[in-house]
């Protein structure tokens, strides 16, 4: 472990494919037992930074730059660092021809997981992740949701000190995200450091302690979700959906510390009179406005001049 | 032999054989559609041979035509198998299913992932080479004990073969591309190693060509094991195989690695 308790330091990283520019100059570093979630649109260099901890893409060599996991250097000890670190990849990669007990049987072997100590950790794992009852069933019998907590339960069969999650519930319904967030919840109360990217405000906000928001390549901004949306970011926002309602309220909207982004069509008006923004939408049909919370979303639209999922 | 070291990390047999033993369990878990064939195929084989072309031809290189099939079809049979498993499979694993994604998320490098592919289908080389021979040990045309040793040249050539077809894998881009290399390279292999007739009766530049063939090596091999005989050309065999493989499997470690990581 190295000075501050920071389990992965990242400094001065860039990662190029071909003439394209991944990962441009990014610095983080993730304390223990925190959880920290790289945030961006698609293409933003999230999976590749993610897959440059673990070992299994390789930084450019220059300029100089640094990752330390537990202390190594993921492309000199990629082994040291797997082994205490569990990984929950994009993509489920399921034996899809094995059932769900077997996917966790042939997975830990590899951390010399074998007979009663396995079958162990499997049973504890399947009941953690509300699997127990599907112990027999093949993978292309599960659902989506059933296979990402497989996957999951797959990430942590060594124990892992560090748990590497990729988009953890992308294109899952809210149920089992919020069964997930919940597990994730449960997992970081134990003491797991967690590093994940994710397209979802919401899940960031659930689970992060620290996000890092990047675009291109580079760090936006980076900080606690709740922090950087009070400090950086008006509190209301009215969003009007089309451009002809936005000009029948543009002279009734709060005058000071106004500020209006339009983006996708749609018109958002930040301030942080919230009574004053509701007069002006209530000039307005019910379905042409909405009036709420400003979120991470509205910081990463601030900082970029584009929504989270306009680049997908 | 110590399975891991004071950290608790895996040692590099342990990590081979991790990998080998996911293979192994995809592979078993259905044993009727993926066992059986490598039977079958055999007893067609006899079928066809043996109630036709062998009424034509009674003997081949000094021995039952029957005798000299049985004797160089176990090799093919690692050859195919092989082939396919570190082609057509290793492609889908690597491109279409992602399950190396998931292999190197846990503590395996590259190498080991490689590796163990290798030594998978140098297993599959053994048990399909173990098939026929037991298929034509039952129906008497090969010589015994001899014959019984010829899987182990079967794992052998099995290995020999992934390491060769992992490094088309590493150049290939579409799927259909293995085509290419199977007519190209494996057919030709199959009728100008030695299997079908003796290499001694090809014309001159073919017969030089057949000398480089790495299934002739494993052919030759396979038959001076069954027979339990030294020939002149075992240490040119042992050695060419052990050269093509060392060689062909650096090649593929070396390309295909920087698949695995990018």
């Amino acid at each position: 472990m190295i000075a501050g308790g920071a389990v992965i330091v990242a400094r001065n990283v860039h990662k190029s494919f071909g003439a394209v520019k991944a990962v441009n100059g990014v610095s983080f570093s993730v304390p223990e037992g925190s959880s920290f979630g790289l945030l961006g649109p698609n293409g933003a260099g999230k999976t590749t930074l993610m897959r440059m901890v673990y070992g299994v893409s390789r930084r450019d060599r220059e300029p100089p730059s640094e990752i330390r996991v537990f202390g190594h250097d993921p492309e000199r000890d990629e082994l040291a660092i797997k082994f205490v670190a569990g990984v929950v990849p994009q993509e489920n990669n399921l034996d899809e021809e094995l059932n769900v007990t077997q996917n966790l049987q042939v997975f830990a072997r590899f951390y010399h997981l074998t007979g009663r100590r396995a079958a162990e950790r499997i049973d504890a794992l399947l009941a953690f992740t509300e699997l127990a009852d599907k112990r027999a069933v093949r993978i292309r019998h599960l659902s989506g949701g059933m296979k990402r907590r497989l996957v999951i339960a797959r990430a942590l069969l060594n124990n892992p000190r560090l748990l590497i999650l990729d988009e953890p519930t992308t294109g899952l319904d809210p149920q089992v995200r919020h069964l997930i967030w919940e597990k994730l919840r449960a997992l970081k109360r134990q003491g797991l450091t967690i590093l994940l990217t994710t397209h979802y405000m919401e899940e960031a906000f659930q689970i992060c302690d620290t996000v890092f928001i990047m675009n291109r390549g580079e760090r936006v901004v980076e900080g606690n979700p709740q922090a950087l949306v009070r400090r950086e970011i008006e509190p209301y926002v009215l969003e009007i959906y089309t451009r002809e309602a936005f000009e029948r309220v543009r002279d009734h909207l709060p005058a000071p510390g106004t500020r209006i982004e339009e983006s996708g069509g749609v018109v958002r008006v930040y301030s942080s009179d919230d009574a004053g923004l509701l007069r002006a939408g209530e000039r307005l049909g019910p379905g042409d406005y909405h009036l709420r919370p400003s979120n991470l979303e509205d910081l990463f639209l601030k900082a970029t001049g584009s929504t989270l999922n306009a680049l997908q | 032999m110590p399975s891991s070291d004071r950290s608790g990390l895996p040692s590099l047999p342990w990590r081979l054989s991790a990998v080998w033993y996911r293979h192994f369990r995809v592979y078993t878990r259905d044993l009727v559609s993926n066992g059986l064939p490598p039977f079958l195929e055999p007893l067609i084989f006899l079928a066809g041979i043996g109630l036709g072309l062998g009424r034509y031809i009674s003997e081949m290189g000094g021995m039952s035509y029957l005798t000299f099939l049985a004797t160089g079809l176990p090799m093919t049979a690692a050859m195919y198998t092989a082939a396919f498993e570190c082609t057509y499979s290793t492609f889908v694993r690597l491109e279409f299913d992602h399950v190396y994604d998931g292999m190197m998320a846990a503590p395996i490098t590259a190498r080991d992932l490689l590796v163990g592919e290798i030594l998978w289908a140098g297993t599959k080389g053994f048990f399909f080479s173990f098939a026929v021979v037991t298929v034509m040990a039952l129906v008497g045309v090969l010589p015994l004990p001899g014959s019984l040793l010829s899987p182990l040249i079967g794992f052998f050539t099995g290995v020999m073969f992934a390491a060769m077809s992992l490094v088309v894998t590493s150049f290939v881009t579409s799927i259909n591309q293995f085509s290419f290399y199977l007519t190209g390279a494996l057919s030709p292999m199959f009728f100008f190693s030695g299997v079908v007739f003796p290499i001694e009766e090809l014309p001159g530049v073919l017969r030089r060509l057949a000398e480089v063939f790495p299934l002739t090596h494993s052919v030759r091999l396979a038959r001076a094991l069954d027979f339990l005989t030294v020939t002149p050309a075992l240490p040119w065999d042992l050695l060419f195989i052990g050269a093509f493989t060392a060689a062909m499997g650096w090649l593929a470690i070396w390309r295909l690695q920087r698949r695995l990581v990018q």
